[in-house]
């Protein structure tokens, strides 16, 4: 009798388990600009309407490179609390720093890997650059929910391990004109395993230093 | 003269012997172009004016190395030619050395700098009156306004000193090419788009200038050295002014790639060199420049 209690208990665990994955569900996004092409890089965003989120249980780690003087990802998504390392890649020195209110830092000059990751604990984009390469440029969304991703070259994203309920769903880009908050969408993801989300967003030019040499003296003197 | 050989010497010395600290950041910069100057002679007189079309090359080889999260340290050497279509006399070749240190007030592109520079070089013409060693110091201070607007403003102190020049007349030197000024400057440069930058550039020279003319008595009163200037006919000769030239120069940066760009330059430049002799010149040039 004792086995049999055990099977029963196991395939009983088995059938939950299968039926709590079967009721994951995925978000589907697209993002494109104006003109119509897919727009990479752009973050996006969901959240439960209810506003009711659980926070993962491990802490997580994110790596952003610098590699031939630039960061690498240009663009990366972190849930708030996640610490990221910022390891050199390239024979000389940086020195990376963030003005924004979500995270103020600064790694002193160095090269390889730094002592110590830096912990991006308020939601919101921290942009970086470096002290000694002005064109540098990176952006970290730091995000309040779990549920993210970012669009790849054909502009699409897939947000996956969801729970079936309802969200509020949101995109941003470092060139996006207009607020975040204009791009919310409300979409009822309780009855269908799939949700496909489009998005047509206006960018703004790039602002950025630029790297490319200028021959600025024309004259004699 | 002396200075000149010790800079070279020092930076020949950093640069051949690979005596550089670990983690600089290696550059060689190429730059080809053509240059166009309306007045060559710096003359006043339309009969005197000679305008002529010119190729350059220059290439530089250096390392730039940060002493601190806010401290740099330039330190380069080069090669550079101009060879001109009419006038041969003023194909040169020359090398030269420059070391440039820069301070950051602060973190972040917006933070105000200073720089702080020295330039050498040795120049050889084909027409040897021109022949010199040249030093120039440099300071200047800048701001980044934003990612597509920065301005700044200095000052440069240029000695050259000419190597060649037999008097001609007595009791005057004969070196019209040993000249010094002290330049102002502002600039500032601005992205329309992020292959597009445009600039202005405003200065104003004080300083020796120099002028060829045919034999002129009213100039020859007023100049302090003079020398035969057979690189624009038998019967041209330079002479040696104080003067002022106001020059106002724009200019145009394609970038082709982050390490490439096609430049266009314009400058206008108005001297008065003492009373009643005013000329003017402008020069334009198209350039490209490589980055490794």
């Amino acid at each position: 009798m004792v086995p049999m209690q055990f099977f029963s208990f196991a395939a009983l665990v088995v059938l939950f388990a299968a039926g709590a994955a079967a009721q994951t569900i995925e978000i589907a996004a697209s993002v494109k600009d104006d003109k119509g092409k897919p727009v990479v890089d752009a973050i996006v965003v969901a959240v439960p309407a209810d506003g009711v989120i659980r926070p993962p249980s491990r802490a997580r780690e994110a790596i952003i490179d610098q590699i031939n003087r630039e960061f690498e990802p240009r663009v990366t998504a972190v849930l708030a609390g996640t610490a990221v390392i910022f390891p050199n890649h390239d024979d000389v020195r940086h020195q990376v720093y963030s003005f924004s209110p979500a995270k103020r830092f600064e790694l002193p000059l160095y090269a390889g890997v730094p002592s110590q990751p830096i912990v991006f604990d308020r939601p919101g984009v921290v942009v970086l650059g470096c002290n000694i390469h002005d064109w540098m440029v990176g952006y970290v969304y730091v995000s309040d929910s779990p549920y993210f991703a970012k669009t790849e070259k054909d502009g699409k994203a897939l947000l996956t391990d969801l729970s079936p309920r309802a969200y509020v769903v949101r995109v941003w880009h470092p060139q996006l004109e207009g607020t975040e908050e204009a791009t919310k969408k409300n979409i009822d993801a309780s009855r269908s395993r799939s949700v496909e989300v489009a998005w047509t967003i206006k960018l703004k030019p790039e602002a950025r230093i630029r790297r490319a040499p200028v021959a600025d003296r024309p004259g004699r003197y | 003269m002396k200075s000149v050989r010790c800079f070279f010497l020092l930076s020949a010395g950093l640069l051949l012997a690979g005596n550089t600290p670990a983690r600089a950041e290696w550059f060689v910069d190429l730059a080809a172009g053509t240059r166009y100057d309306s007045n060559l002679t710096a003359a006043q007189e339309r009969a005197d004016i000679r305008a002529d079309i010119a190729a350059t090359l220059t290439a530089t080889g250096g390392f730039f190395y940060a002493l601190s999260g806010a401290d740099g340290l330039t330190l380069s050497a080069g090669a550079r030619s101009e060879l001109y279509h009419r006038f041969h006399g003023l194909n040169e070749t020359a090398i030269d050395a420059n070391g440039v240190y820069k301070h950051k007030f602060g973190l972040g592109y917006a933070a105000p700098w200073l720089s702080l520079g020295i330039f050498a070089s040795h120049e050889n013409y084909t027409g040897s009156i021109r022949d010199s060693d040249r030093l120039e110091w440099r300071a200047e201070v800048g701001k980044r306004f934003s990612e597509a607007f920065d301005a700044s403003f200095g000052g440069m102190y240029a000695r050259r000193y000419a190597r060649n020049g037999e008097a001609v007349v007595p009791g005057i030197s004969g070196k019209v090419f040993d000249v010094q000024g002290q330049t102002a400057f502002a600039r500032a440069g601005y992205a329309v788009s992020e292959q597009l930058q445009v600039g202005a550039r405003l200065s104003i020279r004080r300083g020796d200038v120099v002028s060829t003319t045919r034999q002129n008595f009213e100039i020859f009163q007023a100049s302090d050295a003079i020398a035969p200037d057979p690189t624009f006919g038998d019967d041209f000769f330079a002479y040696r002014l104080r003067g002022t030239t106001q020059t106002a120069s724009l200019f145009l940066s394609w970038a082709l790639s982050e390490r490439a760009s096609l430049n266009l330059g314009y400058a206008d430049e108005r001297t008065r060199a003492y009373e009643g002799l005013d000329y003017r010149g402008r020069v334009a040039n198209v350039t490209l420049v490589y980055s490794y």
